[in-house]
């Protein structure tokens, strides 16, 4: 037990069990598929119509908020070269599926449905449509296995979008709380503070929603106080995700190949 | 009994578990979902303790740990000992009605449990300890249909 907890010399059997366990993936989404194929079924052509007019709506406003956006990103673009700073890059996505969840509660990993064949690596984060979720830690041919923000040995470098005040988010292996750690009592960081990602330590990209700080409780005599954060993603709930590529990404995904 | 009869139920069940045990679940679900491969494990050396042992609960616990993932022998322990007690247990137990096994199983369970929360602590993972007694009464709920469906399988197999 320890040689495994500790080291990565029985990596190579995991991956052969993992490629055995596959086909179990396609009979463990069956009740989820039915439940959606009922769901197509039964529900009335009004209610349809209903939804088809609201996403409509739904993506003209988009669309116009996106003009907007792309008008300011061309401005921070060239604010930034006035600045003689780097350009951030633009990310790409690519759309997955979570085809298993950990069966372990105290082990918050999923697997999903894209692999080395897609372009996926080792390291890559992974969203859905709320915030930040995790990022890739073991990559086959059809399939990879991304470790959740959620889990206890999993921690990213955040900072606070209403003032920029940098610290940590650590899993502690419940889906709906996370810690920040190390925030002095001084820091300038509320309850209701949204935490975006910090891109300190060139794994996350900057500026994606990680959370937002639920509760601080500081205990006589310690020198950080506790805070609590509810994570922005649905992490537990999630069956679509978001694959993150930057433009440096999709080279390295190729080459990988 | 020959050695053939229960290969294919044996493997049938363990897979039919694996994939309930795979199932993605979420919110509360994901802590109360009892372990059903151990279930069938326990059921197997319950009523067959003549052919299946501690080293088949412990070869289960091997292929539980590197099909979900878990440090290479935490399932082994788990399920070793859970087999122990019901290899020590069996033919006690099959003078008993299915409630009291459904008992027996829940208090197993509560060990088994507090085993997996002992190791988790080792290894520094974070463990709820409230989640235990609930896990313990849907897993003895859930050994009310593994114990009837093997069973009647033995039974039709002698």
């Amino acid at each position: 037990m320890a040689v495994d907890n500790y080291t990565t010399w029985l990596s190579s059997i995991y991956k052969v069990a993992d490629n055995v366990v596959r086909p179990l993936y396609w009979l463990t989404n069956i009740p989820a598929g039915i439940q959606d194929w009922g769901k197509t079924i039964t529900i009335p052509r009004g209610v349809l119509k209903q939804d088809n007019l609201r996403l409509q709506q739904e993506s003209l406003i988009h669309h116009g908020q996106l003009q907007r956006m792309s008008e300011l990103a061309a401005e921070n673009v060239r604010l930034r070269q006035l600045l003689n700073a780097t350009e951030l890059l633009m990310d790409s996505v690519l759309v997955t599926e979570v085809i298993g969840v950990s069966p372990s509660p105290q082990r918050h990993t999923v697997t999903i449905d894209r692999g080395r064949d897609d372009g996926v690596y080792v390291g890559q984060p992974l969203l859905d449509a709320e915030g930040l979720m995790g990022q890739i830690v073991t990559v086959y041919n059809g399939h990879s296995i991304a470790l959740l923000i959620t889990d206890s040995t999993h921690a990213l470098p955040v900072h606070v979008l209403r003032n920029g005040v940098r610290s940590i988010v650590e899993g502690v292996s419940d889906f709906n709380r996370m810690t920040l750690r190390f925030v002095s009592p001084t820091a300038d960081i509320v309850s209701g503070d949204q935490l975006v990602s910090s891109g300190l330590g060139g794994r996350f990209p900057v500026g994606y929603p990680v959370g937002v700080v639920t509760s601080i409780k500081q205990k006589p005599g310690a020198i950080f106080v506790d805070a609590e954060v509810d994570p922005s993603a649905q992490l537990d709930r999630s069956r679509h995700l978001l694959l993150l590529f930057t433009s440096g990404d999709l080279d390295r995904g190729r080459s990988d190949r | 009994m020959s050695g053939e009869n229960l290969t294919g139920p044996v493997i049938l069940s363990l897979v039919i578990a694996t994939v309930f045990q795979l199932i993605p679940a979420s919110g509360v679900w994901l802590y109360w979902r009892p372990n059903f491969l151990l279930l069938v494990v326990i059921a197997w050396i319950l009523f067959t303790p003549e052919r299946f042992g501690i080293g088949f609960a412990g070869m289960v616990g091997l292929m539980a740990d590197t099909l979900f993932h878990t440090t290479l022998g935490h399932y082994v322990l788990v399920f070793a000992v859970c087999g122990t007690i019901a290899y020590l247990l069996s033919r006690w137990l099959m003078y008993l009605s299915i409630f009291h096994r459904a008992f027996l199983i829940f208090v197993m369970i509560i060990g088994a449990e507090s085993i997996q929360a002992m190791l988790f602590s080792v290894w520094g993972v974070p463990v709820n300890l409230r989640h235990i007694p609930i896990v313990a009464v849907f897993a003895a709920l859930s050994w009310l249909v593994v114990d009837l469906l093997i069973s009647r399988l033995k039974i039709r197999r002698l």
